[in-house]
């Protein structure tokens, strides 16, 4: 009998999904780049759109390239299936519009990226769902914020822009007590770092315009489903425990058991929102994935040198990254992500706003702009950009000040980019 | 039969007459069939796909042997006022197919066994850990059964992980079924007889990648039917409705 040896994730990173090309041969995964597929005969067509046989129909719901994709991060994640979208965003909006209806409560960590939180607290009210954004690290509350509509409960491996290591493990265990699943974005630790679904989340989903792809020249989310949880004995989901009209009123737990949700969010997420990935940008996001390791340890090796050469510098009040001790989530981190906790991450400047906008602006290497994950590094300074409408008092309440800089580490050789925050460092200095 | 669950589409069987019986292999459910029962219920035949006592939704005590199982089945579809059906299974189920058309060989139309073998040995290192209940068990039924290449993936259904996908409905099955399915295939050793019983319509889909039933495991099995059909496909392991599922499907048509 052979022995069960499961690859592993640098293996899978550059093979889960693909074989060569049937047609050609072709090593790499061909971009399928076509709206549409031909069918070899209308009865093959009705098999394929009544789901008796597999195969593509139209790229807004499947899609060869993207298909690779999604295997890949379900390999990766250790998921059952995933579906690629055209954001982070999409991903998110893909995952709560699956199972919440008008009416749905949502549980929410009060650490959120802003176009998440914009999400929950601005728009989804318009369509009837409201969220609760709470410390996940109070249990308690937590426990005391379960309503009789609450459908989810989300938050982010890392939270923003503190870098609060959720406790996958207990928020996971009060949620499914409550017979409702954890939604975790893991945009900033990708599973190089940490796999969430081992630690009991639900779903996951990625902004693969990040460290998934590495790259910075796409967008694109992915939405990957463990298929753990058990959404029949919940009851709280019709969705997917009753007759769904608009799919030949198909029960999706009846019908593909532990796929029940990514199924349903195909059948119709992704046929009726239509938040689709183009198979080019599935094509970029897998170059990066093969990469996936060996630069997350790279990202990871640089900030440490970089969070230390901080730390230790004169012009700098405080370094936020969970590896220090300071950190609140220090020893949680060390548990959950002994590989490394990313590599964005925040500290604050001395001298307020005006240091911190010559500090910026004297950087060179990096770069001033709005994105993190990229392969190379960049810099925002949130006080001058991002938040600049907002006073030191509404930025404190966001949990950051008029000195607060955000870097996203990148892949360049550490000495030239402390050498470069230098620049920054000697920039500052002079308006104090 | 109370607490037996049975898929048959969202309007339930529209009579009795002649329906097609699924039935899922070790520690799965009826939702291995999901796209072949899509296509003869899109075809107006009746179908049954069955969760097995205690597998899936049904409730019940585990049936410890295969003619057991087999003698269930054939109550369930009295009970059901069931005369004529054709049976289909897989792995397991291909050997509870067998011994239910050789017990019910005036009423068993057609045969199918998908993933088979005879006999259906299983290693002690396998029944250890199922005994057990270890994860070890899941992650070698996972691992054998699916040939190499699929094991990287490229599922014909787009976005879904085989193996990931596998895994998950073996880890929901309810502690002790693995076990006592295993021991049910080792322990079974009448299958020359009962296939050389069987006067239904037969068909054998093999892998020819398949490690837990490999196709030359079958050859004393095809010679104790009287004309049996057999499909190998060459790409396939043992998992063949999630490898090869519209191949399995051409084949199933052509039968049923």
């Amino acid at each position: 009998m052979k022995d069960p040896k499961e690859l592993k994730p640098d293996t899978l990173s550059l093979h889960a999904g693909q074989r060569p090309d049937p047609a050609t041969g072709a090593r790499a995964t061909p971009i399928y780049q076509t709206s549409s597929f031909v069918f070899d005969s209308s009865e093959i067509a009705a098999g394929i759109f009544n789901v008796e046989r597999t195969g593509h129909v139209y790229s807004r719901i499947t899609n060869p390239t993207n298909s690779v994709l999604e295997e890949r991060i379900s390999a990766l994640e250790g998921g059952i299936g995933a579906i690629a979208t055209s954001s982070g965003q999409a991903a998110m909006h893909l995952a709560i519009s699956t199972i919440l209806d008008s009416g749905s409560h949502i549980i929410a960590s009060n650490c959120l990226y802003g176009g998440s939180h914009n999400l929950l607290e601005y728009t989804f009210p318009r369509f009837g769902i409201e969220t609760s954004f709470i410390d996940f690290r109070d249990t308690n509350l937590l426990k005391q914020s379960f309503k009789e509509n609450t459908r989810l409960v989300f938050g982010e491996t890392l939270g923003n822009p503190g870098l609060d290591v959720m406790d996958i493990e207990t928020v996971s265990n009060i949620s499914h007590e409550n017979g409702v699943p954890l939604l975790v974005d893991s945009t900033f630790t990708t599973p190089h770092l940490m796999r969430p679904f081992d630690l009991g989340a639900d779903l996951i989903f990625h902004s693969a315009t990040k460290f998934l792809s590495g790259h910075g020249v796409v967008i694109g989310g992915l939405l990957v489903d463990s298929g753990n949880f058990d959404w029949e004995t919940s009851g709280k989901f019709p969705q997917l425990t009753e007759p769904y009209s608009g799919f030949h009123n198909m029960i999706f737990t009846q019908e593909f058991g532990p796929a029940a949700f990514i199924s349903r969010a195909r059948k119709e997420g992704a046929r009726d929102f239509g938040a689709c990935m183009s198979p080019h940008t599935a094509f970029l996001v897998l170059q990066g994935i093969e990469t996936l390791g060996l630069r997350m340890d790279r990202h990871v090796a640089t900030t440490l040198q970089i969070v230390e050469y901080l730390n230790n510098h004169d012009l700098v009040e405080k370094v936020v990254y969970p590896t220090l001790t300071t950190h609140p989530d220090h020893k949680l981190a060390s548990k959950l992500l002994p590989k490394g906790c990313g590599a964005v991450f925040t500290f604050e400047l001395k001298g307020g706003r005006e240091a911190g906008k010559a500090f910026i602006e004297n950087l060179s290497i990096f770069s001033h702009l709005a994105n993190v994950g990229d392969a190379k590094s960049l810099v925002i300074h949130p006080a001058s950009t991002t938040h600049h409408r907002m006073d030191a008092a509404s930025l404190e309440k966001a949990g950051i000040s008029e000195g607060t800089i955000r870097l996203s580490v990148g892949l360049e050789d550490p000495e030239d980019l402390i050498n470069d925050l230098d620049l920054g460092f000697r920039a500052a200095k002079k308006t104090l | 039969m109370k607490n037996i669950y049975s898929f048959s589409g969202p309007e339930g069987l529209k009579d009795m007459k002649h329906p097609i019986v699924f039935i899922h292999g070790t520690g799965m459910d009826h939702t291995v069939w999901t796209l072949p029962i899509r296509y003869f219920l899109r075809k107006d035949r009746n179908v049954l796909g069955i969760d097995l006592p205690g597998h899936g939704r049904s409730k019940g005590k585990l049936l410890e042997t295969i003619p057991e199982m087999a003698k269930w089945l054939i109550r369930y579809l009295d009970d059901l006022k069931i005369n004529e059906f054709s049976v289909v299974g897989h792995s397991m189920g291909s050997l509870i197919a067998l011994e239910t058309a050789a017990l019910a060989k005036k009423r068993a139309v057609n045969l199918v066994m998908v993933g088979t073998a005879f006999p259906m040995a299983v290693s002690d290192v396998l029944l250890n850990y199922a005994k057990s209940n270890k994860p070890e068990a899941i992650d070698i039924l996972t691992y054998m059964g699916y040939s190499n290449q699929a094991r990287l993936g490229r599922n014909t259904n787009p976005g879904m992980w085989m193996t990931g996908s596998t895994k998950k409905l073996l880890e929901k099955s309810n502690k002790g079924v693995i076990y006592q399915d295993l021991k049910a295939c080792a322990e079974y050793d009448s299958g020359l007889k009962s296939a050389a019983q069987v006067s239904a319509t037969t068909l054998l889909i093999l892998g020819k990648k398949d490690f837990l039933t490999p196709p030359f495991k079958a050859k004393d099995l095809i010679k104790s039917f009287k004309d049996p059909v057999v499909k190998e496909i060459k790409d396939s392991g043992h998992t063949l409705m999630a490898e090869s599922p519209n191949k399995v499907l051409d084949y199933l048509i052509e039968i049923l």
